[in-house]
């Protein structure tokens, strides 16, 4: 239980350096030095020293939207393994509680977001409200087929231990396409290119930034603190899946996991400087894609169970 | 059974003292409110300490040996009763300033004394324990809520629901006598004990008979199309009534004749759980098209019973697949999310009721920004929203919970259970992502931003009898959503009056499922709480100053430019084209100096739009050709009725 505290208070903490990474890769595909790997805590700090600009259309509702976004996110991380280890909390069905959670994240980011009256923030908010709706079809649609292999509803249950190893053994083939359907997911859920680019300086073309253009000081940070969260959430969910080996040396078990993770970033990284945004109308395919491919997987481990 | 009866006789006397009393306005109301909350208390009272004792209690009465009525109260009984009188007791004490209207004192006590019928019927439809007690309370029940309907009778559109209700209520009741008939065939008698007897052919008739009868109550589609016409046309208070409670007795009369037949059919999950998946994910579809509130409400009631259909369905695999418990899971869940619905549903009319009330507009693209001036209301609607979006920790995803966990069981399955599951999850999972915008687009478009038109301007809450109900809704959805376990040991005694062949339902793994909703929900509370000191840690003795809305750069804002319902919810519209039809009409801009142009958009149900060609007209055409045999003239219609008894002599 102490150990799985820690674990989630590191995981926390350190989600900030992880999303630097990317902005690392991305600096080295344009040729620049970029910024230092801690700028993430530079920014935390800043912005927790700062004080806030109220819009006057704003209720308490604008001041709640960031408070449970991060506490979403925090409360995520509670029920994932990291590392193999045992997580926080855990029970059967855990895995749906979480992307409820998640669900309740959004809630009061679209809420806030509607708050301002600005019409950019409107726009965001109705995209955060489309996209993720096939986002989470396709995400119960990898849980159905983690149900049908291992018959349990929890994350610990799938990435503690060898949980994992054991799955490339019985369904290798399908969970290759289980990895690219979660990669997918993690790039719509967590705002990134090809489905939104957080560095774009456009606001009609954004989606999570806009909706919190008019956040500052420590709710900002708050924001910011849940993204890191959240992002590293799904990264920890992909890194086991990636590097699923056990090697029986102690501590090798938490560096594979960190690789892991810093393989997903990179990727990450990767593509955000390689490809361009895609169109609007055009991000429900490519999300659709990704159950697709969830659903083939399943289709497949049919004739693996018998 | 004598407190039952007790208490909806003095139900019905509020609705008559109310009527007698008509010209003395306050009083009239007054009456109505507190008789048929403390009845509806009274019978609260009584159904929970029987549920929690689950004994079945009966009483019949005869009449000149014409009229057999008799009354059992079960698990299910009970469990539906409790919802009816508790959703009731809070909209009749909403009522009383809702109804405040001394220009039309008559209308108003009219109103009260069908709503007190109402009650008392819908309280009889879920007792009934034979046909004719049954029939007689469900026309009662149909006929009060139509008068309660045509309230504002003088608004055309209000007569036309009304009477699109009538027709659909009654084609309904014209399955339900059909179903009924086939049993008193196989029967012959009245009763409901011998139903289970039935040959294997009989029964499927009679259950997809009963399911289009009671469907068309609930709101299954395609059969729901007079409810976004009926719902929002009747006062709110009966709009909370209806969506939170009336439909209901639909999906009551599905589990109770799904109990009575006794046979775990595989095919009848599948029709329920298609059902619902059509009628969840479509209702929620339409809700995101309307731009009008109350009637948003009723569509999404309509996704909630596809909810509610998706559980049954699964737990009628569980009982035909040999699971119990998936056949546990999947029934205690859509009957924990029928009380939960009665709660939100009912909740989020009222605080409907309460905008429509003070601003006197339904139209979403003419509010905004009521938040700040109706705090009580715009609150308990956001948790009402929260609720219905099955978002943690509130009651909605208690509910849902259930029914995921029934359904994951059917993965377990193979063929046509597996599929029929992973149908059942999948839309679970994308219609809790669209009621989540659909809701968000309410309390974005109608509470939040700043008010699109005069008409929300400035407007305040009043009415310390409709801010209370609303407080009370909202208190216990928060409170079921993070304690559901005691709550749902009353699901498992209605659970275990369908005699789904188990001894005895154990209460322990269901008991550990309510424990990881109360963990979980408790784990975000005091995360929530624990984030939110924390950013009041942050802001002490910083400076926090207000500005306008950042407009990226544009310096003169209107209220005019704030996102609109029908664009927020366009995309998502776009997309379920073929499902929802999306009429636009628009003057395009031409010219570099052009005039003012305007635009309109519809969503088209597709029920409605086909009911006209599919059904109507042709209907039409026939009666049309029949229209001779109504002559008018009284000696040939002696004739017909002789004729007819003759040929009878022949068949019986």
């Amino acid at each position: 239980m102490f150990e799985s505290i820690v674990l989630w208070l590191g995981a926390v903490l350190t989600a900030p350096f992880f999303s630097a990474v990317i902005l690392k890769v991305k600096a080295f595909f344009g040729g620049k030095k970029g910024p230092p790997l801690l700028i993430n805590y530079y920014t935390l700090i800043k912005l927790v020293k700062k004080g806030s600009v109220y819009s006057t259309s704003t209720t308490a509702v604008f001041k709640m939207g960031p408070v449970i976004s991060c506490a979403t996110a925090l409360a995520a991380l509670l029920f994932l393994p990291i590392a193999g280890h045992i997580p926080v909390i855990s029970f059967n069905g855990d895995v749906i509680l979480v992307l409820y959670l998640l669900g309740l994240g959004r809630f009061f980011t679209i809420a806030a977001a509607m708050d301002t009256a600005s019409p950019f923030e409107g726009m965001g908010a109705a995209r955060e409200a489309f996209f993720p709706i096939i986002c989470e079809a396709a995400m119960f649609m990898i849980l159905i087929f983690f149900y049908r292999m291992t018959g349990e509803l929890s994350f610990a249950a799938y990435f503690s231990g060898t949980g994992t190893l054991a799955l490339w053994q019985i369904a290798g083939p399908s969970l290759l396409f289980i990895v690219i359907a979660f990669f997918i997911i993690l790039v719509t859920e967590t705002s990134r290119v090809p489905v939104d680019d957080p560095a774009t300086h456009l606001e009609l073309t954004m989606i999570h930034e806009v909706m919190v253009l008019d956040h500052s000081g420590p709710d900002f940070a708050l924001i910011e603190l849940g993204a890191f969260c959240k992002l590293f959430f799904y990264a920890a969910i992909l890194s086991p899946l990636i590097l699923p080996f056990e090697t029986g040396i102690p501590g090798a078990g938490m560096l594979l996991f960190i690789a892991g993770l810093l393989i997903v970033y990179l990727v990450v990284g990767i593509i955000e400087s390689t490809i361009a945004r895609y169109r609007m109308d055009k991000v429900p395919q490519f999300v659709l894609t990704s159950f697709a491919l969830a659903f083939f997987a399943t289709i497949i481990t049919l004739e693996l169970i018998q | 059974m004598s407190h039952f009866f007790a208490a909806i006789s003095l139900i019905l006397a509020g609705g008559v003292v109310s009527l007698v009393f008509a010209r003395q306005h306050v009083f009239s109301r007054a009456a109505a409110a507190i008789l048929i909350s403390a009845g509806c208390a009274w019978g609260l009272v009584d159904t929970v300490i029987k549920l929690t004792g689950s004994v079945t209690h009966s009483a019949a009465f005869q009449y000149l040996n014409l009229f057999f009525l008799a009354f059992e109260m079960d698990g299910l009984s009970a469990f539906f009763l409790a919802v009816i009188f508790l959703v009731c007791l809070l909209a009749a004490v909403y009522s009383f300033h809702y109804m405040d209207d001394p220009g039309s004192s008559v209308k108003t006590a009219v109103t009260g004394f069908f709503f007190s019928l109402l009650v008392v019927s819908m309280a009889m439809v879920v007792t009934a324990a034979n046909m004719i007690t049954f029939m007689l309370s469900w026309e009662i029940m149909s006929l009060s809520s139509f008068f309660l309907v045509i309230h504002n009778y003088q608004h055309v559109e209000n007569r036309k629901a009304g009477y699109l209700y009538f027709v659909f209520s009654h084609v309904g009741a014209m399955f339900l006598f059909a179903g009924f008939g086939v049993l008193y065939k196989y029967t012959g008698s009245f009763g409901f004990a011998d139903v289970h007897t039935l040959p294997e052919a009989a029964k499927t008739l009679a259950f997809v008979l009963f399911f289009i009868g009671f469907g068309s109550k609930a709101g299954v589609f395609p059969f729901h199309v007079w409810l976004p016409h009926a719902h929002p046309a009747a006062p709110s208070h009966i709009s909370a009534v209806m969506s939170g409670v009336m439909i209901k007795t639909g999906i009551y009369g599905i589990l109770r004749i799904y109990a009575l037949l006794e046979m775990p059919a595989p095919g009848f999950g599948y029709l329920v759980v298609a059902a619902g998946v059509v009628s969840g994910i479509l209702g929620v579809v339409y809700a995101l098209g309307q731009t009008d509130i109350k009637r948003l409400l009723a569509y999404s009631s309509v996704e909630n019973i596809g909810i509610i259909l998706i559980g049954m369905g699964i737990g009628m695999i569980g009982v035909s697949s040999r699971n119990p418990l998936m056949a546990v899971l999947g029934f205690s869940g859509a009957i924990f999310h029928v009380l939960n619905h009665a709660m939100f549903k009912s909740l989020l009319f009222m605080g409907a009721g309460m905008v429509v009330h003070q601003t006197g507009t339904r139209s979403m693209d003419s509010l905004g920004g009521l938040l700040k001036s109706m705090k009580i209301t715009g609150f308990a609607f956001i948790i009402g929203s929260l609720a219905i979006c099955g978002l943690p920790p509130f009651n909605g995803f208690a509910g849902e919970f259930f029914v995921y966990m029934g359904a994951f069981k059917g993965i377990s399955l193979d063929k046509i259970p597996f599929a029929v599951s992973i149908a059942a999850i999948i839309s679970l999972a994308v219609i809790g992502g669209l009621a989540l915008a659909c809701f968000t687009r309410v309390v974005g478009i109608v509470f939040q931003g700043e008010p699109r038109t005069d008409a929300a301007r400035n407007q305040t809450e009043t009415g310390a009898t409709m801010l209370g109900a609303m407080g009370i809704l909202a208190g216990a959805c928060v409170i079921i959503g993070i304690f559901p376990g005691w709550f749902f040991n009353l699901i498992l005694s209605a659970v275990s009056s369908l005699n789904l062949g188990y001894e005895r339902i154990p209460a322990a793994p269901f008991a550990q499922i309510a424990g990881h909703i109360t963990l979980g929900a408790l784990v975000i509370v005091v995360l929530v709480l624990a984030v939110a000191v924390l950013r009041s840690w942050c802001y002490r003795a910083k400076p926090v100053s207000q500005s306008g809305t950042w407009g990226c750069g544009f310096t003169r804002p209107t209220t005019k430019m704030q996102y609109t319902g029908s664009s927020y919810a366009f995309d998502i519209i776009q997309f379920f084209r073929p499902a929802a039809p999306l009429e636009e009409n628009h003057v395009p801009i031409a010219g570099r100096f052009p005039a003012g142009t305007r635009y309109e958009s519809r969503v088209h149900d597709i029920a409605e739009r086909y009911m006209e060609p599919g059904v109507v007209r042709p209907v039409q055409f026939v009666f049309d050709r029949l229209r001779w045999i109504q002559h008018g003239d009284i000696h040939l219609y002696i004739g017909y009725i002789l004729l007819a008894i003759v040929l009878l002599l022949f068949f019986v």
